[in-house]
């Protein structure tokens, strides 16, 4: 027997989706394929045929073990059921699990323009007979050519499962009825061309933070800023710890010393876990317009604008600790640069020192510095959704020995990419915007959670009914302008 | 012993599996785990009368399972985890250990490869025969003090003869209810001709089989 041990994880059991983010490694294109099961047979027929193409959490140690795609898979409630899963494991899972997105429209804020009715067309007509999206694949792959290739290969599996139909009906490139959502990382722009990360399209950095849990696999040093605050700096592995397996997967101890909530037998949801599909538009043109005539009479301008709203300037850094563009954009090109001569294996040992000293500067921070919320505002958008320690407001002695109490049991790991392509000038109506894929092992408390109380509502960070500046739901009024305010 | 109880032997056995996957599955990809592979096969293995373990001289009952991991108790208990899955297999049956294996090994060596091959330390080149065989087994046993209670210590043929006769004695005694004792004594003849008592090869019940209504082998 043995304990505390970093290798308890099943990774072999696991998804790779859950356990990597793709786009770090190498991953940029993407494709999400949507089935509907007609005949349960088939439907088994079909998971055991895609199942040795399933990518593992499994590290990935050597570069001959990277396959030129990944492929994960996901069930909505109905589709289990329509796999023939026993009633006594569908009644095991969460109610929100069961009832779906749509049913919990008021509670995640998809009202108004977010109601399901607009939402593409595949989600739609769900009668007894009509289209139910039951199976969700996921493609990652290093070029478009090798998501084709894998996309082929899983279409080739429907040929002996007829009784499994492939749903069109996703909007993109002028067409309400793509087979599939494609989806691909924006590159950085070429003076951050180092940046490891991709853009999406209002512009900002994305993808800089992952949740670090136990048993995870990743560099040891990743935990700093990315997980649960715990007493120490936080510029440092004392101010940091891993969260418990168990917040993000099924079969393993939660925060609360407890195994998640999951349908039995064991055997049956351990490694498993919980995934949420969203396919976010972004009104870059109402954004780009909001930002130019408000950044006109913003001190620092439109892009410190954007940075109060994200919490990290456009380029990435965070705003807690750069708080002028000066101090970003500085801090911003000397990274990218160590990072492109790391990559190169070109940098000295002094230059890999300072780029890891850089590097953690990106996510080591807990708010403790900007209690007033001066640099980066109580509602900037990545303080609502990770406030690491920001909720004792300040206080030393609130949960002392525990700084992220009122966070920890929040955390989700975010996975996806942008899709579509951004006008210029930036318009609106056009097909842009990210599929983010939100995992954790309570879809109430943790993900529901935070779209419900931190990006819908304010209350917690003392912004009474503020919303989330960038994923909140804002409304429209007639001129298509968003009617939602946010406190500097 | 602890293992031993009279005729009777109570084998308990932690395999450790091995860890991690096979390389170069689809795509480069590793394979699903050993231990996945592993339970594919203990699932796929045929159970009661067309059991392997059905064919092994001997057995009074025996059941493999995988043991992922240990179950955490919640706090204050300190967390703790295996240090690899272990396939654990228990087994009663009569008389002393080598010859059963050596009789297991003899008759289900390819059964046994296919389960034991995903193990730390076993393969087909070093185990080669029922002498490493039984080495290996002897590494990865357990004492243990379970028994299984529904079996007396005889030789395995002997408790199934048994429990045949009793089982169509009991019919016998049903089905003379109330006849004379002339009649009676023709049809204990008959029953006698027919169970053989002496015979314990056969009639009897077959080893593995819990059906009663297959369970009597002609």
């Amino acid at each position: 027997m043995t304990t505390a041990a970093d290798d308890f994880l099943d990774l072999s059991d696991i998804q790779g989706i859950v356990v990597k983010a793709y786009s770090r490694f190498g991953f940029p294109v993407a494709r999400y394929v949507l089935f509907r099961i007609d005949l349960p047979a088939h439907g088994r027929k079909f998971v055991v045929g895609i199942t040795p193409m399933i990518t593992t959490g499994v590290r990935w140690t050597d570069p001959a073990s990277i396959p030129s795609a990944a492929t994960n898979i996901a069930f909505t409630y109905k589709g289990l059921k329509h796999l023939d899963v026993l009633d006594a494991s569908l009644h095991g899972f969460s109610d929100e699990f069961s009832m779906g997105m749509k049913a919990r429209r008021d509670i995640v804020g998809d009202t108004g323009p977010n109601h399901p009715r607009h939402w593409d067309p595949v989600w739609h007509n769900e009668s007894e007979t009509g289209q139910h999206v039951h199976i969700l694949v996921t493609i990652d792959g290093k070029g478009e050519t090798e998501v084709e290739a894998r996309y082929r290969q899983i279409l080739a599996l429907l040929v002996e499962c007829p009784g499994v139909v492939q749903l069109s009906g996703q909007r993109g490139g002028g067409s309400d009825d793509l087979p599939y959502q494609p989806a691909a990382a924006i590159p950085p722009k070429p003076e951050e061309a180092g940046f490891p990360g991709g853009k999406e399209h209002f512009g900002y950095s994305d993808g800089i933070s992952t949740t670090f849990f136990k048993g995870c696999g990743a560099d040891p040093m990743e935990v700093i800023g990315e997980d649960k605050p715990v007493k120490g700096d936080p510029r440092t592995l004392e101010g940091w710890a891993p969260v418990a397996a168990g917040e993000l997967i099924f079969g393993y101890p939660d925060e609360a010393f407890e195994y998640p909530e999951a349908p039995g037998p064991p055997l049956f949801s351990r490694n498993g876990t919980y995934l949420v599909y969203r396919k976010l538009h972004e009104n870059t043109g109402s954004f780009e317009s909001y930002l130019e005539a408000e950044g006109a009479r913003f001190p620092g301008g439109k892009e410190a604008l954007a940075a109060k709203f994200a919490g990290r300037w456009r380029n990435g850094a965070p705003l807690a600790t750069f708080p002028t563009q000066e101090s970003a954009d500085r801090y911003i090109a000397e990274l990218s640069a160590l990072q492109l001569k790391v990559w190169a294996g070109q940098a000295s040992p002094a230059e890999q020192a300072r780029y890891q000293e850089l590097a953690l500067q990106l996510v080591a921070l807990d708010y403790g510095d900007d209690k007033d919320g001066a640099r980066c505002p109580f509602g900037a958008h990545t303080r609502r959704v990770n406030p690491r320690s920001a909720l004792r407001f300040g206080n030393k002695k609130a949960f002392a020995d525990d700084p992220g109490a009122l966070s920890n049991r929040r955390r989700v790991l975010r996975r996806g990419l942008p899709y579509g392509r951004s006008e210029t000038p930036a318009r609106d109506d056009g097909d842009h915007g990210i599929v983010i894929m939100i995992v954790n092992a309570d879809l109430s408390r943790q993900f529901e959670f935070v779209q419900q109380q931190w990006i819908t509502f304010g209350n917690d960070f003392k912004l009474a009914n503020d919303q989330d500046p960038l994923p909140g739901n804002h409304g429209t009024s007639k001129n298509c302008r968003a009617g939602g305010r946010m406190i500097i | 012993m602890a293992n031993q109880s009279g005729n009777a032997y109570a084998l308990a056995l932690l395999c450790p599996v091995r860890a991690g996957a096979p390389p170069a599955g689809f795509d480069g990809q590793c394979q699903e785990s050993y231990a996945a592979h592993l339970r594919y096969v203990l699932q796929s293995v045929r159970v009661s009368g067309d059991s392997p373990m059905a064919r092994v001289p001997n057995t009074y009952l025996s059941r493999f399972f995988l043991l992922d991991d240990v179950f955490y108790q919640g706090s204050p208990a300190l967390e703790e985890h295996l240090k690899s899955s272990y396939l654990v297999f228990c087994c009663n049956f009569h008389g002393e250990l080598e010859p059963y294996l050596t009789g297991m090994w003899k008759t289900i060596e390819s059964e046994v490869r296919l389960i034991l091959n995903h193990c730390v330390g076993f393969s087909d080149q070093t185990v080669r025969d029922a002498a490493a065989f039984i080495a290996y087994i002897k590494k990865c046993e357990i004492k243990t003090t379970f028994y299984f209670n529904g079996s007396t210590d005889q030789p395995l043929a002997e408790q199934l003869k048994g429990l045949y006769l009793k089982q169509e004695f009991s019919k016998f005694a049903f089905e003379n209810q109330g006849r004379s004792a002339r009649e009676i004594q023709e049809a204990f003849g008959e029953f006698i001709k027919g169970t053989e008592p002496e015979n314990t090869a056969r009639p009897a019940w077959k080893p593995g089989v819990y059906d009663l209504d297959k369970v009597v082998a002609k």
